[in-house]
């Protein structure tokens, strides 16, 4: 069983989807909920205090979400970190970018509930194993 | 076409831009600054802010013969349009951009205010909603356990008032629910505004795109008659929504897609 008190950190430039994403995790059962509005504020945040688990939009100014990707992939204390990517960019390049980055999964905008849980559920149970 | 009009524009400006960038690739003429780097320098080491009137001359060679290069065709192309006739439409275009930038800023804050009021309304609701929840099922199986003669008459007294109480506080709750709903509802406005916004953008951009098509049928280099290929220039990973997918290979349309491509390559 998950544990739902788990930290999360939202990375969105867009407060509307964060708050969304926040909504929706909420549902799931998950309620530790941080926000940040670009890479740059996240990964101050992931350094500062400690987070379970990032969900992060790629395309934001000052430092992009593939960009917070490798940036959290490259430092030892997080590159633990399960990292999902939810974003509008739909090209298959940016698809194959985020896995070969390291990125534990990718949804692409729109989504729906749906979605989120069943990844969600897909990557704790990678990390179970 | 009146040549009369055509010329009170801004050639004055335009000539003094085109004389400065023509002085700029003319090194030897101008000025040199002691901080000017020589032509085979392959850096350019970082000049010291006084060394910089003239942006063109702390450039790099390659930058400052495209910049002038640049420069000239501009010069050619207004010259040109000016013998066309041209230049009153890519004005007309031009001027349609700025216009066009404000509706789509007030399209992004409308489809914000009209998400944050929704969602708004979705805060409030739903605590309602889930006391109204809550409290039915404590009072249904309060009242099985009557069914099964598991209550006293006294606690048959309690549960008829509870009941009662709840009802009461059900339809306020409902009431409220429903005030929210009409909320989400109005908040929705948002569609018909954007909605209107957004077709004048799309027409305008036709306007402007036929206008610049004109433009490029006459002017592009000779020999390529043809038009440039449409979306096989933006190799940039971000992009934003996929608004268009029609005749794509290079993009996914769903969830999917992603999942396929991804488990395709292993992950």
């Amino acid at each position: 069983m998950t544990d739902k008190n788990i930290r999360f950190l939202v990375v969105d430039d867009f407060s509307t989807m964060r708050r969304i994403v926040r909504n929706l995790l909420k549902e799931l059962g998950f309620s530790n909920v941080e926000e940040a509005e670009d890479g740059q504020v996240a990964l101050h945040k992931l350094k500062s205090t400690t987070f379970d688990f990032v969900v992060s939009d790629w395309n934001m100014p000052n430092m992009t979400g593939i960009e917070l990707l490798k940036a959290v992939r490259a430092d030892p204390t997080l590159k633990h970190l399960p990292f999902l990517m939810i974003t509008a960019e739909a090209k298959k390049e940016n698809i194959v970018e985020a896995a070969q980055a390291g990125a534990s999964g990718y949804i692409v905008k729109p989504f729906t509930a749906a979605t989120l849980d069943e990844k969600l559920g897909k990557i704790f149970q990678t990390l179970n194993k | 076409m009146s040549d009369k009009a055509i010329n009170s524009g801004d050639s004055d400006e335009l000539q003094a831009l085109f004389d400065s960038i023509v002085n700029a690739n003319q090194p030897d003429e101008a000025p040199a600054p002691a901080a000017a780097a020589p032509a085979p320098e392959p850096v350019a080491e970082t000049p010291p802010p006084s060394a910089a009137p003239n942006a063109a001359m702390s450039m790099e060679d390659p930058a400052r013969s495209m910049f002038a290069s640049i420069g000239q065709l501009t010069r050619k192309v207004h010259d040109a349009l000016r013998e066309m006739g041209y230049d009153k439409s890519l004005e007309k275009a031009a001027a349609a951009i700025p216009d066009a930038r404000d509706r789509l800023s007030y399209v992004a804050t409308l489809t914000e205010q009209a998400a944050n009021r929704t969602l708004n309304a979705v805060d409030v609701a739903q605590p309602l909603q889930d006391k109204i929840e809550a409290d039915s099922e404590a009072l249904a199986s309060e009242w099985d356990k009557l069914y099964a003669n598991q209550l006293s008459v006294e606690e048959f007294k309690q549960l008829a008032a509870r009941t009662r109480e709840h009802l009461k506080t059900s339809a306020a709750n409902a009431r409220a629910t429903n005030s929210q709903l009409l909320e989400i509802m109005m908040a929705q406005d948002f569609q018909d505004l954007t909605g209107q916004v957004i077709k004048k953008i799309v027409e305008m951009a036709k306007e402007m795109e036929g206008s610049l098509f004109e433009f490029l049928v006459q002017f592009s280099p000779a020999g390529t008659g043809k038009p440039l290929p449409i979306g096989e220039v933006d190799a940039s990973l971000e992009n934003g929504p996929v608004y268009n997918a029609d005749g794509r290979t290079d993009v996914v349309t769903n969830q999917e897609q992603v999942d396929d491509l991804l488990a395709s390559l292993g992950f």
